[in-house]
């Protein structure tokens, strides 16, 4: 069941959306004030976190960055009694994911509940399949007749070419891709990897070949059977 | 006791002994033209008394040298370990030229990896030796188990074969798919090596 935490300092407003995410499956923890959420946050593991802007104690604002800042990357979702766009952009800046204006629907809320956790879900499918070859990204494991564990360079390469198959991607612009956090490193280290791949797709006979000579442009290739 | 192979205990050390000539000469001859040995090492054994005449059994067959000359065909074991996946190829493509000699059985472990991560490729060799053989023939027919394998796979073989003989390991699924993640993995290894050899062979 998805767990979702609310933080909001009405009570009348906090029953009415307990009530509402209760009856549609999710499970609710209630918190009414930024403290308290903050706190409740660090202890639990939620699929997603709806805050009010306005809150004894500590604002949902200040909530939300300080969580931010620990790492917490759990979906968020604003509650502003205000319509102003300044609100709604600080909410964004402070590290929400999506706002509501109240009064609002509550149609609406659980759409953009969905919407959200929906996409997380998204996120965590580490799994990608062409042609008759799966990389699974999370654990490195290229299989297609037969299986490699890829290293961690060779894996983000290997999902840069999966990602869009049969686009054609220069060694300066895969090497901005995949080695953007290794400045120091050379642009020749893409042949280097590009030539690990080809081995390890073909070891594992796979029914995909990434085309393209050394220093030039490269592409992934779904090889014609027979 | 006599030890099941009998008389022919002689006729079969000579082929061993035979082959492992061979294949030292061919090592030999490939490193005099490129300066590279095909392998890291090789090494044979007759298989214990012991253990044959508990094989026959396993396999209700009577305990005869007929049984372990003939119905089975491992009673001369040879491993060789490479150092890349590709010498294995090349020894095996070698093999296949040698005279007296006939691959009866290969299979490929490497292409398609046993599903706990075994990887090796196993070839049955039926070879003349000048001893007459368990049937009469002269010269005779003997047979010779060969496992080709690069040192990677060799050393998880080993941790695998010390793992599968311990009993009540606690976790043993978890432990068996890690056993076979890292087979995985040193796979992975194996073939990074071999294309770095390909790039420094490539660029000279």
């Amino acid at each position: 069941m998805m767990k979702i935490l609310l933080a909001e300092d009405e009570k009348e407003m906090s029953r009415a959306v307990v009530a509402v995410l209760s009856a549609n499956g999710f499970e609710v923890d209630a918190a009414y004030d930024g403290l308290e959420a903050l706190s409740l946050a660090k202890q639990n593991a939620y699929d997603a976190m709806i805050f009010d802007i306005m809150m004894p104690g500590m604002d949902g604002l200040t909530a939300v960055r300080q969580l931010r800042e620990t790492g917490d990357v759990t979906p968020v979702i604003f509650l502003t009694a205000k319509s102003e766009l300044d609100d709604k952009v600080e909410g964004l800046d402070a590290g929400a994911d999506d706002y509501l204006t109240k009064p609002f629907a509550m149609k609406e809320l659980l759409a953009r509940v969905r919407s959200m956790t929906r996409r997380k879900g998204e996120y965590l499918n580490k799994s990608i399949t062409v042609g008759g070859v799966t990389l699974k990204t999370d654990v490195g494991e290229l299989s297609a007749e037969n299986a490699v564990r890829l290293a961690g360079k060779e894996v983000k390469l290997m999902e840069f070419f999966m990602r869009s198959p049969g686009k054609v991607f220069t060694t300066e612009e895969i090497f901005a891709h995949v080695w953007q956090d290794e400045p120091d490193q050379s642009p020749d280290i893409v042949w280097v990897y590009i030539s690990y791949l080809r081995t390890k797709l073909r070891s594992i006979y796979a029914d995909i070949s990434i085309a393209g000579s050394e220093g030039e442009s490269f592409f992934l290739s779904i090889d014609k059977v027979g | 006791m006599e030890t099941i192979y009998g008389e022919f205990k002689q006729a079969i050390e000579s082929v061993e002994r035979g082959f492992l000539t061979r294949m030292e000469a061919m090592d030999k001859g490939y490193f005099a033209q490129t300066g590279e040995h095909l392998y890291e090492h090789i090494s044979a054994r007759i298989k214990t008394d012991e253990s044959m005449r508990q094989k026959c059994k396993n396999r209700n067959l009577p305990e005869t040298a007929y049984s372990a000359l003939v119905e089975l065909k491992d009673a001369i074991g040879v491993r060789i370990v490479c150092s890349f996946i590709d010498d294995i190829y090349e020894i095996i493509e070698r093999i296949r030229q040698f005279e007296n000699c006939r691959i009866i059985e290969e299979k490929d472990y490497i292409r398609h990896t046993k599903p706990n991560g075994y990887r090796s490729y196993h070839l049955i060799l039926e070879m003349m030796g000048e001893f007459a053989d368990v049937c009469g023939n002269r010269p005779g027919r003997f047979y010779v188990e060969v496992q080709l394998r690069t040192i990677v796979m060799d050393s998880w073989a080993a941790l695998e074969h010390k793992m599968k003989y311990k009993k009540d390991i606690k976790n043993q699924e978890m432990i068996e798919a890690e056993l076979k993640r890292c087979a995985d993995e040193l796979a992975s290894c194996d073939l990074s090596m071999q294309t770095i050899r390909e790039l420094i062979r490539n660029s000279d």
